[in-house]
């Protein structure tokens, strides 16, 4: 029953701006194996990680600009566990030659009464989703493999269909500001990956 | 996390603040507890802007415990909780053209943590705006989670050091189902802060108060 460390500031670890570095690509079903045995060989070595998570989308909407997004995920194999929040900046413009998308993110993990709290706070939900795959590490970079399927009735994550006939693949780094050698590294990555997936830095504003 | 009962000690007759604060330690000590470092709760208030249905716009408190010093717990008056880790912070600074902080409204209470047998006792100087509004006691009792099973030892245990103040069973507690539970993420013990430091906004500056 020691008392724990107190510190003059309040231990906050966060408070660095975390960067995500980002590229994204996609394989038909049928390539799928080539592409998880080539990641086997290429990442580090362990037992890749399955995952089923169900991402909610909240929107609040304020007097003026464009309403604040977050990501609300949580996993359906571990109901246990923490709900993850994230929110994801607009992407850095200006260097055409940096290779990857780079955004502000932040990550917190919350208790279970996190969809109840961001209703509260005036935030609704925009759109939902599940995602199923594998996640492989290489060092600091992280690949994950994954299959977006359509939640048919809201909430009911037992009913759901693919999106489409592909699974996405998203290559990213979180790193803290100013590291440019994290898109140079991601790029040498990702050339090791053609020509089973062409991995490119896709701005989401061309999509809207 | 055991029971835990906070509740407030008001200043002695004639005395300071720091006086008071003097004369409980001087209370435990003699009991036998011992001094086990610092501790501090913080809470932070946050009103919701762009409000255009013209009702008062909801307070979002923010709060931190050194008892968990990697979480903080988000409260909104009356309704749902949230904890989540230290980067919560971060998003409400994300969140700044949503949410406001009230900056002059930050409460915080620091002290010194006493343990005595399986009692941990904190002695907290309410302070809002650097000015000391009064003073805060937590008792909290490790050896057990279920408030109905052990209320009784507790107030015999705070009357031994805080005589006629010495509160009644905490509201937090009366309201709950049958099957009282303390939980885990220390949810009761933040609501029982804040509602304390919600009575000290409320007081009137005490005289002669001043910076610490």
């Amino acid at each position: 029953m020691e008392a724990p460390p107190v510190t003059v500031m309040p231990v906050t670890g966060g408070t660095i701006n975390m960067m995500e570095y980002l590229l994204q690509g996609s394989v038909l079903d049928q390539s799928l194996e080539s592409l998880l045995h080539r990641l086997r060989g290429l990442c580090d070595n362990m037992e890749p990680e399955s995952f089923s998570d169900h991402e909610l989308v909240y929107l609040l909407k304020g007097q003026q600009g464009n309403p604040f997004m977050l990501r609300a995920r949580r996993s359906l194999l571990h109901p246990t566990a923490p709900w993850h929040l994230r929110y994801l900046g607009q992407p850095e413009v200006g260097d055409k030659s940096r290779h990857a998308l780079v955004r502000n993110c932040v990550d917190v993990a919350a208790s279970h009464s996190l969809p109840e709290f961001l209703n509260e706070m005036g935030f609704r939900m925009d759109n939902e989703f599940v995602a199923k795959g594998q996640v492989f590490r290489k060092g600091v970079m992280k690949v994950v493999v994954s299959k977006l399927l359509r939640v048919l009735a809201t909430g009911n994550t037992e009913n759901t269909e693919p999106l489409s006939l592909s699974y996405l693949v998203e290559l990213s780094v979180l790193a803290p500001a100013g590291q440019d050698t994290v898109s140079e590294d991601m790029r040498s990555f990702a050339e090791q990956l053609k020509p089973l997936v062409h991995l490119e830095k896709i701005d989401p504003k061309r999509l809207m | 996390m055991g029971v835990t009962c906070v509740c407030q000690v008001p200043v002695a007759e004639g005395k300071s603040v720091q006086q008071t604060v003097d004369m409980v330690h001087k209370k435990l000590e003699q009991l036998g507890a011992v001094k086990q470092g610092n501790f501090w709760v913080d809470c932070e208030t946050y009103h919701a802007t762009g409000n255009t249905t013209g009702q008062p716009s909801k307070l979002l408190y923010v709060m931190h415990n050194s008892e968990t010093p990697l979480s903080c717990m988000a409260l909104f008056e009356g309704g749902p909780g949230l904890t989540a880790d230290a980067n919560f912070d971060v998003l409400m600074v994300k969140l700044k053209s949503h949410f406001q902080n009230a900056k002059g409204h930050k409460v915080e209470s620091r002290g010194t943590r006493y343990r005595y047998c399986d009692f941990l006792v904190k002695i907290g100087t309410i302070a809002m705006s650097s000015s000391a509004r009064g003073i805060s006691v937590e008792v909290e009792y490790c050896a057990c989670v279920i408030p109905g099973d052990c209320w009784n030892l507790v107030k015999e245990f705070m009357q031994s050091f805080l005589g006629s103040n010495t509160p009644e069973l905490p509201a937090v507690f009366t309201n709950k189902a049958e099957g009282l539970y303390a939980p885990v993420d220390c949810t009761d013990t933040m609501s029982q802060y804040l509602e304390l430091f919600g009575k000290v906004r409320k007081q009137q500056v005490i005289p002669g108060s001043g910076v610490r």
